[in-house]
């Protein structure tokens, strides 16, 4: 029994995973409306995998993120991971590695379903499909390393983090195109469309090089943030 | 009081120097200094005395806002390494609920990167005599149970220094006498034990040396025995009822180990400087006197009150 295994253990709950497929199952249900509706293959695409970014990969590396180590920092079991000596980093990577793997997996899969049920055996469609799912399985190790680093940060972590993809990435982006340097999503749609084949309709804001970079930049800084945290971890709740 | 420390600094593994640690405005260590070494140390005081607080502080898992922990010559604080001499059972219940017990300690053997894991995990499980539930989720277990299967895990690597919190608590009688058991033999086997409680016979039953702590300072450290002499001899008042109170304070004045009275709303209150001689004296003066006892109520017999005695010592 590993720390990985232990944390994968951690968060496969029942309801949490429940509630995450079904979030997932979102976008292969409205591709599924949409085909019956005679989307066209273009337009609908498009706006269907966009769906996936927008929502499957930031709420469930949220959701996976926060619970990596924050549910084990709330009840106090991570005392019993903390009192050992391993290096820091390797908790923070554990922890990141196993809420990134686990969003990853679900908005990959919801991406390549919503794009199948869409696209079909269609080669455009489906070098679009694939391509967005690199770039939806990239991004969810950056999106699940900025929120672990939220719920060893703060004890709202949830909040902030729903305020960032929400507020920050939905609609100051929107609003304010300069900060869409500063978003995960405009980074990951940037990756994908630099994957995908030209013409396939997905927009990146930014530079391709800029987009890597904030994926990167986040991933080691939110690393470097939960190892300093965990490294100063002090036990809460004490007489 | 001044009594001595529980060890002396050479022959320490733990060593606590001026320690304070506050919360805000809130001081929940103040100004403590002890050094422990082998044998077992028992760390008493009511609840929310900081008795926690300082074996966090012992643990590295809390920074002192002043003063210095070291634990085998090196600082407590953000020192991992020093978790391969430690091992640690926290008051707090939760564990890891959907692990079994045998994959719980399993789990505390590899973080501790030993050799031999699974060997390690089933000798900690018989020590502790926890095999026969050890493949069952730890969710399942009692409270008894938990605190076992916490001390599996804490000793799995087989650690020179134990710190365990409240580690009696939940556990029926016969669990009690397993854990005096074993902790007296791992003690004799040379490892530091420093275990808390807030209650005086369970560290009377195990402890070599207590360290007691009140309202977050240190009330008295160093050889049990002599702190319960302390704890004895301190002055009592009594409320005693009789059939003659007013006749009964005269007689009592003339003994040696009474040395007040008072008659206050009917009430009989007698004030004593020790506690056995005068639990000895009082039924022979009644007697003597044809007076009838009908009730000896100790007013201060709180552990709280004893506490707060040592401090003003």
């Amino acid at each position: 029994m590993s720390l990985v295994e232990v944390t994968f253990r951690a968060m496969l709950g029942r309801r949490r995973t429940l509630l995450m497929l079904l979030l997932a199952a979102l976008p292969v249900l409205v591709a599924v409306l949409a085909r019956a509706g005679g989307a066209r293959l273009d337009d609908g695409l498009t706006a269907i995998l966009e769906l996936g970014v927008r929502t499957v990969l930031p709420l469930t590396a949220l959701v996976f993120g926060v619970s990596a180590l924050g549910a084990e920092l709330d009840d106090g079991t991570i005392v019993f991971i903390l009192a050992k000596p391993i290096p820091r980093w390797q908790v923070a990577a554990a922890k990141t590695f196993v809420a990134g793997a686990l969003a990853a997996a679900l908005s990959v899969g919801s991406t390549l379903l919503s794009g199948l049920v869409i696209a079909g055996l269609d080669p455009t469609g489906l070098a679009t499909t694939v391509a967005s799912a690199l770039a939806v399985a990239l991004a969810a190790f950056a999106y699940a390393a900025l929120f672990v680093a939220l719920s060893v940060v703060t004890g709202r972590a949830l909040f902030v983090g729903l305020v960032y993809t929400l507020v920050w990435e939905g609609v100051l982006a929107g609003l304010l195109p300069g900060t869409r340097a500063f978003s995960i999503r405009e980074a990951t749609l940037t990756v994908a469309a630099a994957l995908a084949p030209v013409g396939a309709g997905i927009d990146g804001d930014i530079e391709l090089g800029q987009a890597v970079l904030l994926l990167a930049i986040v991933l080691a800084a939110s690393l470097a943030v939960t190892t300093s945290r965990l490294g100063g971890y002090e036990v809460r709740g004490t007489e | 009081m001044t009594a001595p420390t529980a060890a002396r600094a050479s022959d320490s593994t733990v060593s606590v120097e001026n320690v304070s640690r506050w919360y805000g405005n809130v001081v929940a260590v103040n100004d403590i200094s002890f050094a422990i070494g082998r044998g077992i140390t028992g760390l008493l005081g009511p609840n929310g005395a900081g008795k926690s607080t300082l074996l966090h502080l012992m643990a590295g898992l809390l920074r002192p806002s002043a003063g210095s922990v070291r634990v085998l010559g090196a600082p407590a604080w953000r020192n991992p390494s020093m978790y391969r001499s430690i091992g640690l059972v926290p008051e707090r219940e939760a564990v890891h609920s959907f692990l079994t017990g045998r994959q719980f300690v399993a789990l505390n053997a590899r973080l501790q990167r030993l050799s031999q894991p699974d060997a390690a995990t089933a000798a900690a499980l018989r020590t502790v005599d926890l095999e026969a539930a050890a493949d069952r989720p730890v969710g399942t277990y009692s409270k008894g149970m938990r605190q076992r299967v916490k001390l599996a895990g804490a000793l799995v690597h087989d650690p020179q220094i134990l710190l365990l919190d409240e580690p009696f608590n939940g556990m029926d009688p016969r669990q009690r006498l397993h854990m005096t058991e074993l902790l007296r033999r791992m003690a004799e086997e040379g490892r530091t034990i420093l275990f808390s409680s807030h209650i005086l016979e369970e560290v009377e039953r195990l402890a070599d040396s207590v360290l007691v702590v009140y309202a977050g300072r240190l009330a008295a450290s160093g050889d049990f025995r002599q702190i319960r002499r302390l704890m004895i001899d301190r002055p009592h008042t009594f409320n005693v009822r009789s059939s003659d109170d007013r006749r009964l304070a005269a007689a009592l004045l003339g003994d040696a180990s009474v040395f007040g009275v008072n008659l206050v709303d009917g009430r009989l209150a007698v004030s004593t400087s020790e506690f056995g001689a005068f639990a000895r004296v009082l039924p022979r003066i009644a007697r003597d006197a044809a007076i009838s006892l009908y009730e000896l109520t100790p007013t201060d017999d709180s552990l709280e009150s004893v506490f707060a005695y040592l401090v003003r010592r």
